[in-house]
């Protein structure tokens, strides 16, 4: 194909800059969750979903409200943060110290739970929620437009990053968190609460999970199966920035999101093979991810 | 209860099974089959999980391929089913010594990673690779051999294979081999420690594990007259997965009634409820919080008490 | 969307129901009974439940009037959870444990074939409700049991290549699921097109993976190869979220869009409500607000009150004409014999709700058309329709 003109690979860039933002959201919750408990939490593409579906349940609840949107995604999302947080109090907790299969199985428990759940409450249609009006148009950028909605995710997803850069290095609850992913043996001994720091960092990973999925769902399909979806995209971030690194889901999402973009360009038929190969390649290389550490304890 | 303990389980479970034809349903002919078939897979795979202790999250990647290979070798080159079959698993075997090489190299989550990994590669490779394996709609109308011809033939010849494949996997693991594998499971320091090359003894079982993956495959791709992706796919792996933890990772048997139970299960639960994920899900956790050793491994320690588990913590 | 959610809850009940209420009547014959495999969890259950639904309504009809031969219908469904190998154990179930005398159903391309293989293996009768694949029933693979009620992926792309044919564009860029059903689709309505219209030129073609979340970096791609119009094959729930995601870029001003897959279907209209884009050329099984033939004002009703639902479902109809086409054989036939019912239902042509429908003797394919229409606001409905709106028979585009 001819040499593309530069406004259409800004354009492109920035699309690619959207996936990336939406990927760091589930994947950033994915890896701190797996910084922290080791747990490979399968069901995190279930809580995505759930977020989803309450985000649209909230919107369908307030029909007529002005901010309906942002009521149910913060609605949905701590709804989500408070689900998870059972979880881990009444049930992942009792396997913590068993072998991972039984961890990973049983967060595949919980993957086939949900569905069903959310199938039995919502039902099997295709639902969708509108952009917010305020974010419903789209602005012109070098000759091209750009929704406003692609614009506000993409201003988020740092923020949230931000945020979190905040909270994880200046603050003693951050502090502990880091710790935790470096060497959990030592909490204990410096009279950390463990249970504590556990629930709230599952909570932490699941608000995320649900702030993304609460937060897509202007742009897709609300429909059953979108958690196995995105569960697997989710995988190849972690994997690529490093399993429990809070900073390589950043990173992993924003290359699997220009490669994705860019990479239709060169190989269009490819992207299916091409993801799972760049995440064995990056295991074989360096299992650790690019910003992920070597794991101990 | 020292008599229990000493009748041959394995040999007696076959008999019954020989005698299933017997019983004059067509249906449980397939059942049977089917169950026999998951049954190997599980065992192969429970041969890295339960014996080794490396968790493969992309076992489906071998039985696909030996599915593939059986199917294309016969219907295109028109290789002798008998033929077909042992090169399915050869196929799959080095399938595993190529992806083995570089996961054994992993341990623990980064290992399940990789092999989960694989397997989605060949699974996206089947996917779209329309010429060769005829993409998503996949292989189709791969007959019975002729001398197979019959629902009850292809249950003993099931029957026949999966029976020679799991004697002959009881003697690898009671091998001084196997013992060693046990010796990594539990301690692969100590092992490196008095001189055992860890990594090779990993690359033989995940190969072993792989080539007999790769018979089930072959023979569940005839049993379906036709051969999916959906063969690969990681929920594939995820379920054998399943069947060797509902059985009992820590008795060689368990896998192989994990998937009796599962099968029997999703058909008896499928007939009455849409909710079969659900029931799945339920069960899964129940059994995970209640029956850790599976339901072959409770039976062993409560009813039999034979309390020996194959040895951990040696 | 209330209407949708009580399938979920409702389907699996009203088959209780219906089974139970029917059986004591006709007692005193055997029931003839349909096995029903299709998707009833996952992703594929927002289209396995009306399919099913409609064949439950129909067994009902069939049933109420006095039956079969004087045998009462009896369906069995099973959920066939969207994987090929779990179709294949449920249709044996069906067949050999269930004694299903015939199997209808099935949804996406791969089930559909793996059913195939079971009813070739048992020597039952399988009719196709929902799978296109032309793999099912082409030369080589055809066997005498298998028969498609559904409309099939060459018909679908050439009915695409008519409707692109009348618009005023040359320059034609294709978007479509990079899976077989996209793939035979989009070649079909290629070579279609070329035959419409020589001088029509494809400037760039965007293969989606299947199940695609994120369709952007697709659409400023397909914006940037400046067609005039675009072919899609998405469908569903894809089609939804492509639509969401291309509308803010200006996407539906720019081009003029053509897309199978069913966009135009009041399902998806219903989902989409005001981001449903107007103007567009597309497809659906059937609609209710449209009547090709007066019977099917009549079928719209009796679905309203079947499911107690406010708009009546398109999917139903797949289901539906697949069971009529099997009833309407056993009475031809005046047998359940198998081969009896093979030689009628070969050739066989019914008043289905959209009008005349013929089973063809030498491929097993129905002629089965579909809706086509151009999307648009009016005032009678909460969401956009098609209008105006036309059944395409499939007559014409078979070869």
């Amino acid at each position: 194909m001819l040499l593309p003109d530069l406004s259409f690979l800004v354009i492109q860039f920035l699309s690619g800059l959207t996936t990336a933002m939406f990927l760091f959201l589930i994947a950033s919750g994915l890896s701190l969750i797996f910084g922290v408990l080791r747990v490979l939490n399968f069901a995190h593409g279930s809580l995505y979903m759930l977020g989803a579906y309450l985000a649209y349940g909230l919107v369908a609840w307030f029909a007529t409200a002005p901010g309906k949107f942002w009521v149910a995604v913060l609605g949905a999302s701590i709804g989500v943060a408070l689900i998870g947080g059972i979880v881990e109090r009444t049930l992942l907790r009792r396997l913590y110290g068993r072998e991972a299969v039984y961890q990973l199985l049983f967060t595949y428990a919980l993957v086939l739970i949900i569905s069903d759940v959310a199938k039995l409450l919502w039902g099997t249609g295709q639902l969708s929620v509108s952009r917010p009006p305020i974010l419903g148009g789209s602005v012109s950028l070098f000759d091209q437009v750009f929704p406003r909605y692609n614009i506000f995710v993409i201003i988020l997803g740092p923020a949230i990053a931000l945020l979190f850069w905040f909270v994880l290095h200046r603050t003693r609850a951050g502090r502990i968190i880091r710790a935790a992913a470096l060497d959990r043996e030592m909490l204990g001994v410096l009279g950390v609460h463990v249970d504590r720091l556990y629930t709230a960092v599952f909570m932490i990973g699941a608000w995320l999970a649900g702030l993304g999925g609460a937060l897509v769902t202007p742009v897709v399909t609300i429909v059953p199966g979108m958690d196995v979806e995105v569960i697997v995209n989710a995988f190849i971030v972690v994997v690529i920035g490093g399993l429990g690194s809070f900073w390589g889901a950043l990173l992993g999402a924003l290359a699997l999101g220009q490669v994705m973009s860019f990479g239709i360009l060169i190989l269009p038929r490819f992207s299916l093979v091409f993801v799972y190969v760049l995440m064995a390649v990056v295991l074989v290389m360096r299992p650790w991810g690019l910003l992920g550490k070597p794991l101990r304890g | 209860m020292a008599v229990m303990q000493r009748l041959p389980w394995g040999l007696l479970a076959l008999a019954a099974a020989g005698l299933l034809p017997f019983v004059g349903s067509r249906f449980y002919l397939y059942l049977g089959t089917d169950i026999a078939i998951m049954a190997l897979f599980a065992v192969s795979l429970n041969l890295l999980l339960g014996y080794t202790g490396l968790v493969s999250f992309g076992q489906a990647a071998y039985f696909g391929i030996g599915a593939y290979a059986c199917a294309l070798l016969m219907m295109q080159a028109s290789v002798p089913f008998i033929l077909s079959l042992l090169a399915g698993g050869l196929l799959a075997g080095a399938a595993a010594l190529l992806f083995g090489y570089f996961c054994i190299r992993l341990t623990q989550i980064y290992f399940a990673m990789l092999t989960l990994a694989f397997a989605q590669i060949v699974w996206a490779a089947a996917f779209k690779w329309n010429s060769l394996t005829g993409g998503d709609t996949g292989l189709t109308g791969v007959p019975f051999p002729a001398f197979l011809d019959s629902p009850a033939r292809f249950y003993y010849f099931t029957l026949g294979v999966v029976g020679i494949s799991l004697a002959f996997l009881r003697r690898v693991v009671g091998s001084p081999f196997g013992r060693m594998l046990m010796t990594i499971r539990e301690n692969p320091e100590r092992a490196e420690f008095i001189g055992v090359h860890v990594r090779w003894y990993e690359l033989a079982a995940f190969v072993l594990a792989g080539f007999f993956s790769g018979v089930a495959g072959g023979l569940f791709g005839i049993f379906n007259h036709s051969v999916f992706p959906d063969f690969s796919y990681w929920t594939k792996s995820a379920e054998v997965l399943i069947m060797t933890i509902l059985g009992g990772m820590y008795t060689f048997f368990g896998p192989a009634v994990g998937a009796g139970i599962l099968l029997f299960l999703n058909m008896l639960v499928t007939s009455y409820t849409e909710y079969w994920p659900l029931v799945l899900g339920v069960i899964l956790a129940a059994l995970l919080f209640l029956f850790p050793g599976g339901v072959l491994g409770f039976l062993e320690a409560h009813l039999l008490r034979r309390g020996h588990r194959e040895p951990r913590g040696t | 969307m209330r209407g949708i959610r009580v399938f979920g809850v409702m389907g699996p009940l009203t088959f209780l129901v219906i089974g139970s209420l029917c059986a004591p009547s006709l007692a005193q014959q055997k029931p003839i009974r349909v096995g029903f495999p299709i998707i009833l969890s996952g992703g594929g259950a927002l289209f396995g439940q009306p399919a099913l639904t409609g064949a439950q309504m129909l067994v009902k009809e069939v049933n109420d009037k006095g039956g079969v031969l004087g045998r009462t219908l009896e369906l069995v469904t099973r959920d066939s959870k969207g994987t090929p190998e779990e179709a294949t154990r449920v249709a044996r179930e069906l067949v050999l444990k269930e004694g299903a005398d015939f199997l209808v159903g099935g949804l996406t391309s791969a089930e559909g074939i793996a059913i195939s293989a079971v009813a070739k293996e048992q020597k039952v009768i399988y009719i196709a409700a929902i799978p296109k694949t032309t793999t099912m029933t082409e030369p080589g693979k055809l066997h005498p049991y298998v028969f498609r009620a559904a409309a099939n992926s060459f018909t679908e792309g050439r009915s695409g290549a008519v409707f692109m044919a009348k618009l005023p564009v040359t320059k034609i860029y294709t978007i479509g699921p990079d899976y077989e059903y996209g793939q035979v689709v989009t070649k079909a309505f290629m070579e279609w097109l070329k035959k419409l219209k020589p001088e029509a030129q494809i400037v760039g073609q965007g293969w989606p993976k299947l199940g695609e979340q994120d369709y952007t970096p697709f659409i400023t791609t397909a914006l940037a190869a400046k067609p005039e119009a675009v072919f899609s094959t998405l469908w569903g729930g894809h089609f939804v979220t492509f639509a969401k995601q291309a509308k803010p870029y200006g996407f539906f001003e720019k081009v003029k869009l053509v897309t199978a897959g069913e966009g135009g279907s009041p399902e998806t209209a219903m989902a989409l409500k005001d981001d449903l884009p107007l103007g567009i050329i597309s497809n659906s099984y059937d609609v209710f607000y449209s009547h090709p033939v007066p019977a099917h004002r009549d079928y719209v009703e009796r679905l309203k009150k079947f499911t107690n639902q406010e708009f009546a479902n398109s999917w139903a109809s797949t289901g539906y004409i697949a069971m009529q086409f099997l009833v309407e054989a056993i009475r031809k036939a005046g047998s359940t014999d198998t081969e009896k019912v093979i030689k009628a239902l070969e050739g066989l042509t019914i008043d289905s709700p959209i009008g005349k429908q013929t089973m063809r003797a030498k491929d097993h394919q129905a002629t089965r058309g579909q809706f086509w229409g151009t999307t648009a606001k009016v005032p009678e409905y909460p969401f956009p329709i098609m209008s105006p709106v036309q059944y395409i028979p499939a007559d014409d585009l078979m070869d």
